[in-house]
Parts: C-alpha cells; sequence; structure tokens
C-alpha cells in the first residue's frame, strides 16, 4: 500500500519535473547532443593510445631485429588525432553542463517565483502564524536541495549514464571476458558499499539525535545565560552539556567513519579491476587475442568506467532528497488558491457596515464568533473591547475577508461583502496591528507603502499628522535611515507612529486598530493616540483594545465575550448600566 | 588562534600515527604500477604465465593492504576530527557561558549558537578533509616522483610542466570564481530574509493589496540569485574539463616523448605504462587538493568567527573576597552610570539608592527608561561604566561572582523554565531543599496549577501558560534564602489578583530587602520608596502619597494608567 503511494507520488513528480523542462527543450535537446559527443569522443580516444603503444612495441622489436626503425610518422598522427578529440571532448563537455546548469537555474528561477506567486494566492489559514515554518523552511531549504539535485545529480546522472554505457560497449568489442571479469570486480565492491552504508544509517540516525540534543540544550542555556548566572548554575550546566557532547561524540565519529569507508572501499575497486588488467590483460597479450597497447587502452577505460560509478553513489542521496524536496514543492503548488471568484468592484462606502448574525470558528469544533450583529453608521468610531480570546481579532480578520464567515453576513451599504472582489473590499481598508510589520527598507519607502504613488512631499506631511516626523529627522540618516529586522534603531513605539503614517497615507474610508498600542508603556501610548486620533479623524473606525483608558471618545464601545456582544453604548451608557465594561474600569482604577 | 590549535597539540601522537599510515598507503597504492612494469617487462616478453600469476597475487595482496591502511587512516583521522570538534566545543561553552550583555553586544546568542554548533562542524570537516585528501597529496607526489626516478626516465618534467601549466590556468580562474562564492551565501540569506518578511507580513500585504508589489520585490533578488548562479557556474564548470583534458594531453605527451628513449633502448614498453600511472595518480591526487579552494572561504569565516569568542574578553570577572559581612546587609548604589560600549548615550546616569534590610524599594518608570538596567547591576549580570556599588561596604566587584550571587535572588522579566520537573526547577536553587520547603515557596507563588513536583516541565516550560510561567519563577526566587529579592517587572504576566496574593506573601520575607521594577504603578504603590527613572535618570523618590504631590512625571503615569471613572460618573 504505501510503496504502491510512493510510486504514484514519484511518477506525478516526474511528470511535474518534465513539465517544468519542457520550456526549455531546446537547451535540453543542446545538452543531450553535447553530452553523446563527449562520450563518444572520450571513448575513442584510448584506442588511439592503445594504438599508439602498439607502434612504440613494433618499432622497439624491429630495432631489435634489425628489421626497421619505429614509425615516427604514424605515431604522431595518431597521438595528434588522439590530443584533438580530448580537446573537442573536452569543450563539448563543458558547453553541455553549461547548458544544464543555466536551465537549472532557469528551472529554479522560475520554481521561486511560482512559490511566492502561490504564497500571495493563497488564503490566510494556508500562510498564518502555523504554518508561517513550514512555508519558510520549503522557500529556503527544499528548493536549495532541489536545485542541488538537479545542477549536481540530475546533470551528473544522465552524462555518467553514458559514459558507463558508452565505455562499456568499447572494452566489449575489445575483450569480453576481461569486460566481464571487471564489471565482475566493480559488482562485487559495490555490493560491500552497500552494506557498509546500511550499516551506517543506524549510527547516522543516532548521531542526527544527539546532535539535535545538544543544539536544543545549547539553545535553552543560551537564551536563558542571565538566569543561570543568577543563580549560580554554570557548574551543574557545564557539566550536562559535557556529558551531551561525550555521547555526541561517540556517535559522530562512528557514524562518520562508516559512511566514509565509501572512499577506500571505491579505490579497492579500481585497484583491482587494475590488477585484472594487468594480469588477465598480459595473459590475453601472450594467448595473442590482444596487443599490449590495449593493456593501456583498458587502463584508461577503467577510469572512465569506475569513475562515474563513483559519482553515482555518491549523488544518491542527493537524489533521494532532490525527490522529497519536489514532491513537498509540487504539493504546495497545487495547493488551493485564495477563493477569490467574484470581479466586482466596491465602489464607494456610504452609509454602514452590517454584521447580520454571524458565526465563525477556526476549526469546526470550535466557535469563536457566535450569533455576532453589530450596525457601524459611516463616520463612527467603534471601540471593541474583551478578553484574551473573546473573538474581537477574528472579527476583523472576518471583515477583511482574511478569513471567511461560516455562516450569517457582513454586508457595506446592504451588500453582502462576499459579493465583492476581495482586493477591492481591502482597499477600502487600513490597518494598524499589534504586531508591527515593516521591512528592511528606508523609513521613506515604508511610508511610501500606503500609497505607492504618494511623492517624498506627501509621505513627509503624513509622518508629520503621525508625530513621527521629529524623531525621523533626529535619526543620522533622516527618512533614508534603513530599518532593519531587530529594529534596534528605533523604539517600538516610533515604529508605530511609522505604522499610523503609513495609514495615514494610504488615506482609507475605513481604519482597523488592532490593539496597536499593546506593547508600549503608557505614557508613549498617549502620545500614539494623539497620531490615532489625527488618522481617525473624518473616517469610520474600528479600534480594538484591552486598555480601556483610550476608548471614552468612541461613539460606540461594544462588549464582546465569547463570540457575542455583551453589551454596547457610550461611555456614559455603559457606566450607568453598571456591567461588565463598569467593573472592568472600577479594578483598573482601583490602585 | 592558540586556543583553536591547543587540541591539535596536545594530540600530536594521533598525527603523527596518521602520518605513517598515510606514507603506508602511498607507498602500497605506488607499488601496483611497478609490477604492472615487471609483468609486461619480464612475464610478456618471456612468454612466462607463472610469473604473471605471481605477480598478480601480490598485486592483489598490495591492493589489500593498500586498502586496509586506508581504512585505517579514516578511522584515526575522524576520532581526531571529531575528537576535536568535541574538545572546541567543551572549550567554547563554559566561555560564552560568562559572556554579559557587553560581550553579547558584539556577538548576539543565535551566533553563539551558530558558532558553537554550526561553525565547529566546518572546521572539523575541514581537518578531516585535511587529513585524508589534502596532506596526502604531496606524500603521494614526493613518492610517485621518487618512483619515477627509480624507472631510470626523463620524463618526469612533463609532470612538472603541467602541473605549471595548471596552475597558471587555474589561478586567474579561482580568482574570478571566489567573489562568486561568497556572494551565494549573502543572497541567499537576502532571499530567505525577503521571504520571511513576506509570511509575516501577510495581514498587512493582503490588506493593503500589495501582491505584486511584493511579488516584484522578491523577483529582484530572485533574477539576481539567478544571475551570479549563471555567471559563477560559468567559471566553475570550467575547472572539470580543463583538468581532465590536461591529464590525458599528459598521458599523450608521454607516449610522445617516451618514444625516443624507447628507440634508443633506454626504456622499456612496461615502465612506461608504469610512468603513465605514477604521472595519472600524482597529478589526480594534487587536483584534489583543489578542492580545498572551494571549502576554504567557509572554513576561514567558522574559524575566525570561533576564534572570535575565545579572543572576546570577558569583562566581569570574579573579585578575592568570598564572604560577606552579614552585620551590615546593605546594597547601595552611589552615583551609577552606565552606557553601552560605542553608544553616545547613557542608559543609568547618576544612581544614588540605597536597598536596606526589611525595606521594599519600587522603581517605576516607561520602557527603555533603564528599570532593568540597573537591576541587572546587581548581580554584575553587566557592570557599572562610572560610579560604584557597595554590598555591605564593599564594592561588588571585590566578590566572588558566586558568593555575591548567593546572596541575592533574582526574578528575571522572562521566566525561564528549566526541562525536567516541577521539583528539578527548584532543587537548581538549594539542592538540599526539602519537599516541604519547596511546597511553602510554591504556595508563597500561588501556584496552584499543579498535581505534584513530579508534573513535567518541557523545554522552556511550554507547557505552561506566561503567568504559571511566572508563578513558578517566583517561587523558584522565593526558595532560595537571602537578604535581596530583586523583582525585574515579573508581575506585568499575572493578573491583578494573584498579584495581589504574592505581593501579600512577600511580607513573610522579614527583615529581608525587595526591590521591584515595573511599569505597573499597582505593583509598586505599596513600596517604602518610589523610585521614578526617566532616561536613566532618577527624577525624583519617596513613597507613593509624596509622589503624588511632589512629581508631575509620576502623576502623568498614575493617570495614563488610571481611568477617569470617578470624573465619568
Amino acid at each position: 500500500m504505501t510503496s504502491n503511494r510512493e510510486k504514484m507520488g514519484l511518477k506525478r513528480i516526474v511528470k511535474n519535473v518534465l513539465r517544468l523542462m519542457k520550456d526549455h527543450e531546446l537547451k535540453f535537446i543542446l545538452t543531450g547532443i553535447c553530452a553523446i559527443l563527449s562520450v563518444l569522443f572520450t571513448v575513442i580516444s584510448p584506442l588511439l593510445l592503445g594504438d599508439a603503444i602498439n607502434i612504440l612495441i613494433e618499432g622497439a622489436s624491429n630495432i631489435i631485429n634489425h628489421t626497421g626503425t619505429l614509425d615516427f610518422v604514424g605515431l604522431v598522427k595518431l597521438l595528434t588525432i588522439a590530443a584533438t578529440l580530448y580537446f573537442i571532448s573536452n569543450v563539448v563537455s563543458y558547453l553541455q553542463t553549461y547548458y544544464l546548469v543555466k536551465t537549472t537555474s532557469d528551472i529554479i528561477y522560475s520554481i521561486r517565483k511560482r512559490i511566492i506567486n502561490k504564497v500571495m494566492q493563497m488564503p490566510m489559514p494556508s500562510v498564518d502564524e502555523n504554518q508561517r515554518g513550514a512555508v519558510l523552511s520549503m522557500l529556503t531549504n527544499s528548493v536549495n536541495v532541489l536545485e542541488d539535485a538537479l545542477t549536481s545529480s540530475f546533470v551528473e546522472i544522465t552524462t555518467k549514464l553514458i559514459t558507463i554505457i558508452g565505455t562499456l560497449i568499447m572494452m566489449i568489442t575489445i575483450n569480453a571476458l576481461l569486460t566481464v571479469t571487471i564489471v565482475g570486480v566493480v559488482l562485487l565492491s559495490s555490493a560491500l558499499i552497500a552494506i557498509v552504508s546500511k550499516f551506517s544509517q543506524k549510527y547516522f540516525t543516532k548521531r542526527l539525535y544527539a546532535q539535535g540534543g545538544t543544539t536544543g540544550q545549547i539553545e535553552e542555556i543560551f537564551s536563558s545565560q542571565e538566569v543561570i548566572r543568577t543563580i549560580n548554575y554554570e557548574n551543574q550546566i557545564t557539566a550536562d552539556f559535557n556529558d551531551n557532547v561525550d555521547e555526541w561524540y561517540s556517535h559522530e565519529w562512528k557514524s562518520r567513519f562508516l559512511s566514509s569507508l565509501n572512499t577506500p572501499l571505491t579505490s579497492l575497486n579500481s585497484n583491482l579491476g587494475y590488477v585484472a588488467i594487468a594480469v588477465l590483460g598480459s595473459i590475453f597479450v601472450l594467448q595473442g587475442s590482444m596487443t599490449i597497447g590495449r593493456i593501456l587502452s583498458f587502463f584508461e577505460y577503467l577510469k572512465n568506467f569506475t569513475d562515474p560509478i563513483e559519482t553515482l553513489t555518491d549523488i544518491m542521496p542527493h537524489l533521494q532528497a532532490g525527490i522529497a524536496s519536489a514532491e513537498r514543492i509540487f504539493e504546495f503548488l497545487e495547493m488551493e488558491d485564495e477563493d477569490n471568484p467574484s470581479k466586482n468592484e466596491l465602489e464607494k462606502f456610504e452609509n454602514e457596515i452590517t454584521f447580520d448574525n454571524i458565526s465563525f470558528g477556526y476549526t469546526e469544533n470550535e466557535r469563536i464568533i457566535d450569533n455576532f450583529s453589530l450596525t457601524v453608521k459611516k463616520g463612527e468610531k467603534i471601540a471593541i473591547i474583551g478578553e484574551k480570546g473573546s473573538g474581537k481579532t477574528t472579527l476583523i480578520q472576518l471583515l477583511t475577508r482574511l478569513y471567511d464567515v461560516d455562516s450569517g453576513e457582513i454586508k457595506i451599504d446592504g451588500i453582502n461583502i462576499n459579493e465583492y472582489d476581495k482586493n477591492s473590499l481591502r482597499s477600502f481598508m487600513g490597518i494598524i496591528l499589534q504586531e508591527i510589520w515593516l521591512f528592511s527598507d528606508t523609513i521613506e519607502e515604508n511610508i511610501r507603502y500606503g500609497n505607492l504613488e504618494a511623492t517624498e512631499n506627501e509621505v513627509i506631511a503624513s509622518s508629520h499628522k503621525a508625530n513621527s516626523d521629529k524623531f525621523i529627522r533626529q535619526l543620522p540618516e533622516g527618512y533614508d535611515s534603513i530599518l532593519n529586522e531587530d529594529g534596534d534603531n528605533i523604539s517600538h513605539g516610533q515604529r508605530q507612529l511609522i505604522t499610523i503614517a503609513r495609514a495615514i497615507i494610504s488615506n482609507k474610508e475605513i481604519l482597523i486598530l488592532d490593539d496597536a498600542t499593546s506593547n508600549v508603556d503608557t505614557r508613549t501610548e498617549l502620545l500614539i493616540h494623539e497620531s490615532l486620533d489625527e488618522l481617525m479623524e473624518n473616517k469610520t473606525s474600528f479600534i480594538i483594545t484591552h486598555r480601556l483608558s483610550t476608548i471614552r471618545n468612541a461613539d460606540k464601545i461594544v462588549v464582546i465575550g465569547k463570540g457575542k456582544v455583551i453589551e454596547q453604548g457610550t461611555h456614559e451608557e455603559l457606566l450607568a448600566k453598571k456591567g461588565y465594561y463598569y467593573n472592568t474600569l472600577k479594578t483598573q482604577e482601583n490602585i | 588562534m592558540n586556543d583553536l590549535i591547543s587540541p591539535i597539540i596536545k594530540k600530536y601522537k594521533s598525527i603523527i600515527l596518521i602520518l605513517l599510515l598515510l606514507i603506508v598507503q602511498a607507498y602500497f597504492t605506488l607499488t601496483l604500477p611497478e609490477y604492472t612494469a615487471d609483468i609486461v617487462n619480464i612475464g610478456v616478453a618471456n612468454a612466462d604465465i607463472n610469473y604473471v600469476y605471481d605477480i598478480g597475487i601480490k598485486m592483489i595482496a598490495i591492493t589489500v593492504l593498500a586498502t586496509i591502511s586506508a581504512i585505517l587512516v579514516s578511522f584515526f583521522s575522524i576520532r581526531f576530527s571529531s575528537g576535536y570538534s568535541r574538545d572546541l566545543r567543551k572549550m567554547i561553552f563554559p566561555k560564552a557561558l560568562q559572556f554579559s550583555n557587553l560581550e553579547l553586544n558584539d556577538i548576539s546568542k543565535s551566533s553563539l549558537i551558530t558558532r558553537t554548533v554550526i561553525d565547529v562542524s566546518q572546521i572539523q570537516m575541514f581537518i578531516e578533509e585535511l587529513l585524508t585528501v589534502i596532506i596526502f597529496a604531496p606524500i603521494l607526489g614526493i613518492g610517485g616522483i621518487m618512483k619515477s626516478l627509480e624507472l631510470g626516465t626523463s620524463l618526469s618534467w612533463i609532470i612538472v610542466l603541467i602541473f605549471v601549466v595548471i596552475i597558471i590556468l587555474m589561478i586567474p580562474l579561482f580568482k574570478k570564481a571566489l567573489p562568486y562564492l561568497g556572494k551565494f551565501q549573502e543572497i541567499t540569506d537576502r532571499i530567505n530574509g525577503n521571504a520571511r518578511e513576506i509570511l509575516i507580513g501577510m495581514p498587512v500585504i493582503k490588506t493593503f493589496v500589495r501582491q505584486d508589489y511584493e511579488e516584484r520585490k522578491f523577483d529582484k533578488v530572485n533574477s539576481e540569485y539567478h544571475e551570479t548562479h549563471i555567471n559563477a557556474y560559468r567559471i566553475i564548470l570550467l575547472f572539470t574539463p580543463m583538468l581532465s583534458l590536461h591529464l590525458s594531453l599528459m598521458t599523450v605527451g608521454i607516449i610522445f616523448f617516451g618514444s625516443f628513449q624507447i628507440e634508443s633502448g633506454d626504456l622499456l614498453i612496461g615502465d612506461l605504462l608504469a610512468f603513465i600511472q605514477y604521472a595519472t595518480q600524482i597529478v589526480t591526487s594534487f587536483i584534489m587538493v583543489s578542492t580545498v579552494f572551494t571549502i576554504m572561504p567557509d572554513v576561514t569565516v567558522s574559524i575566525r568567527r570561533v576564534n572570535e569568542i575565545f579572543k572576546t574578553e570577558v569583562s566581569i570577572v570574579d573579585g578575592e573576597i568570598d564572604a560577606v559581612n552579614t552585620e551590615n546587609p546593605v546594597i547601595e548604589f552611589r552615583n551609577v552610570d552606565f552606557k553601552y560600549p560605542n553608544s553616545e548615550n547613557n542608559i543609568l546616569t547618576n544612581i544614588n539608592f540605597k536597598l536596606e534590610p526589611g525595606k521594599t524599594v519600587g522603581i517605576i518608570g516607561g520602557i527603555g527608561s533603564g528599570k532593568s538596567t540597573i537591576l541587572n547591576l546587581i548581580p554584575r549580570l553587566q557592570d557599572p561604566t562610572g560610579g560604584e556599588i557597595l554590598f555591605a561596604g564593599e564594592n561588588i566587584k571585590n566578590y566572588k561572582l558566586s558568593t555575591l550571587r548567593e546572596n541575592m535572588s533574582l526574578t528575571p522579566q522572562k521566566a525561564h523554565l528549566f526541562k525536567g520537573t516541577v521539583k528539578s526547577n527548584m532543587t537548581i536553587i538549594d539542592k538540599n531543599a526539602s519537599d516541604d520547603e519547596i511546597n511553602k515557596a510554591l504556595k508563597r507563588a500561588n501556584v496552584n496549577f499543579i498535581d505534584g513536583l513530579d508534573d513535567e516541565v518541557v523545554q522552556g516550560g511550554a507547557n505552561f501558560s506566561d503567568s504559571q510561567k511566572q508563578r513558578l519563577s517566583i517561587a523558584r526566587s522565593l526558595l532560595k534564602k537571602c537578604n535581596f529579592y530583586l523583582f525585574d517587572d515579573c508581575f506585568t504576566a499575572l493578573d491583578k489578583n494573584t498579584e495581589k496574593i504574592i505581593k501579600n506573601n512577600l511580607k513573610d520575607l522579614e527583615g529581608a530587602s525587595i526591590l521591584i521594577v515595573s511599569q505597573r504603578i499597582s505593583t509598586i504603590k505599596d513600596a517604602d520608596e518610589i523610585i521614578v527613572l526617566d532616561d536613566g535618570k532618577i527624577i525624583d523618590s519617596g513613597t507613593h502619597d509624596k509622589l503624588i504631590e511632589s512629581c508631575n512625571f509620576y502623576r502623568e503615569i498614575v493617570n495614563s494608567q488610571s481611568d477617569t471613572l470617578k470624573d465619568g460618573i
């Protein structure tokens, strides 16, 4: 059953790889011609060398017997032809490998492009936090492994196979018996190698395990250095570490040693072949069925025969890894795109947004949003509050259609948002998230991300409104400062101000602030809120927060719990109700 | 560099053994062609089949011996190189463990991990390669030259000539290829970085509808990679055919020039065949050496990175004193300044305060105000750049680190639990702590969610929530009996109720001084003294009631955290 499924997989992979290659047919044909030519010349040359040796032998015996001299003219002729063939063969073989590498890197380029394109098209659940690691490792590791497999293995396998076959044919035509002996010797030691490598697999697994364990320990320890130091735990932990490293070592050398046996065993291989040629060849010479020159030819053929076999055993693991990677990549590329059937553009937003009895869960068995209803008039500021896990953020993900409701409807001006093209819907919304996302480029480019057509002046103007202009100008490079991933050049609060500037410049009708100030201290929060007020002027906005101090001016405060509206109203109304809002405020006040 | 070399020198005996084995291996490998010559020159010439068989058996024996010696070389060099990496890791680890923020500024924690794991492995591979392949080449080369001289041919110059030609052609090629090899890693990193950025930013990208923009941006890096790849391989791929062409031309040359000696009777056919074998072996083994150049850039980087760890001088080192004067358990900050090297701005400026027995001090301030830094200075996780900190009247730098740290208990901002059990996490503090004592500490930290002391703790404590981890971490700190308890903003992850319970329990720590750092007013409000910190400076201090009156900044914080419920009603 399993093997059957694997075969199906392999077939599909091969089909996919072949489809990739289709666009490069011409280059592949060219490669093939070069490969055949190169093998042909490589295989003929040893015969010429053998003939040259024969001329030498004949000449030597002529001289001893005084029957003539060495045929220099013939010798030079043969050697010149041989040298020319060698030259051509190598030039052709260069061209062949070059074309193949060019083709494979073209293929890899387009695979990367397709993956990123896929990532862009996929629905949010396939690329969210839980999937991020998997997608990333595919984009980087798997593609690299596949590239490795395509460039090194794929190229080599085809040419090496041709070389082996060509050499085999030539050897058989010269002397079948000697050929059979050589093949026998080679097979024998290949079997030996196979046995050893099977044996080494066991230690290899153990080694990986020990290595993983130690790496994990190192990570844990280095990331908690301060704790370890303050509790005087260093000596104990160093002793533990040394134990782990010792164990790793014992598996490490065993597995490496066993797998290193490949090299001496393959050279045993070619040396035994060498002996067979020298001994058997001489016997055939004595019997008159072969010339001495052919012994040299055979020496050359032996090299042409065993080298490719050695390479093939070396690249087998690469190939296997490549197949596994290809499988992951093609599976990924075949995943479903984000469903976006409608091409209707949302033209304008005039009246209201309605959440009409909606329900949603990330998995089938949970209900994050449970029969939720709410109406928001254009221009209103809506604050959504509630405890962790109450469904605040989910609500926003449904409104932006990163996820789709399970039941109920979200409507804009009475029309279900599912009727619109997702992108056109989203282009009406600006968001500020708790998890700040800026990319590594200049501050100016990051702000302009909100409106790609914005001029430099517009960028600065919106930055001004967001209260970020002042600190940006204080940076040594001003708006040209590059934001790095660690973000150590500016503070968290400042980064949030930049995203606000980005939202201001994008000038969207609907604004969503998802816990935008939760990672800053309370005084900075006040500053950010000033900027947010600027941003929200004349807009319809949704403010999600768990800090109540900042939402008093909202037109409506919606308290949700377990996916349902618990209470809603203005600050004053809710206080009068003395419900959840009132009680929460009271505990926060309690200092 | 000495640190990297010392484990090698210590095992010089292994190296000598490996060298001897390599010579043996070379000897056997080079003997084979000699026998071929004998077979052709004597066996075939005299039509003596028995002689051919005799030599054949000897050749097989030598082949087997050569293989055995090669296996032994592998065995010893792999044990050597694996052992080297083990020793190196054992040396790096305790050193890196001493790094404070000061050193970690230059070598980050994640970089320390890669250095200990990957860079060391890289060096290990290199040493293995060095012992089995790279040293073997010259041994084989010298042996081969001796052998071919024995044959009495005057053809050795061809080998030398081919070498010179190969080197002359290769050097410019290598020079052209090397920059590309270095660039690969850099571009791969950029591709990965860009991909990560895209994945993390997906919600933003989708809502800004910037899919095309991002694809175009990615395409730029992708194209660059594509181009670099092709350009690099245009050169790298030249190596193999070029080398094999020269090897073949060498054989052609040997036959041509050998023909003169054959004609004059100075050289026998068998010897010519043997010489061709020698020449090929010698040149091939030297070509193997050239693989060094492809791994060289990576290895040099790894060596440099590991060496950096050894070169880094640890700034925080032991003092002399190993006992504390218990009569005066006071910690005092005197005009303490702190700043990072290469940074212009002080993190802390002129900090003065005292921790006295039985008193609680609170420090409040915004993110980046330097609160945690003050705390880290006390157990000397960092050292002040100005002023001094006194412990029982003595500068803390004069104590042994373990002595100093034994006398205090710090709960970090980010709780860290170790893999093991609840109990094993507690006994880290005190090996001999009884279950009763542990339970008491757990109770004080309001740990009411475990079944027993043997509950499992997975790596990083991931099987507990943030708040639970924090409580366990607090329990661990409370288990320690000492005069100073330092809490670094560790109550933030707790809900108010739990915080209240734990703070109440802290009153049991009679006679000890408590220092609590927080950005939450409610946490430090009851402290005997509250220090208000802004931008690394103490702007005011006193009790809550006093500060409400005197300190505008403090009032602002209070206002930003309390809602205006009173006004509302």
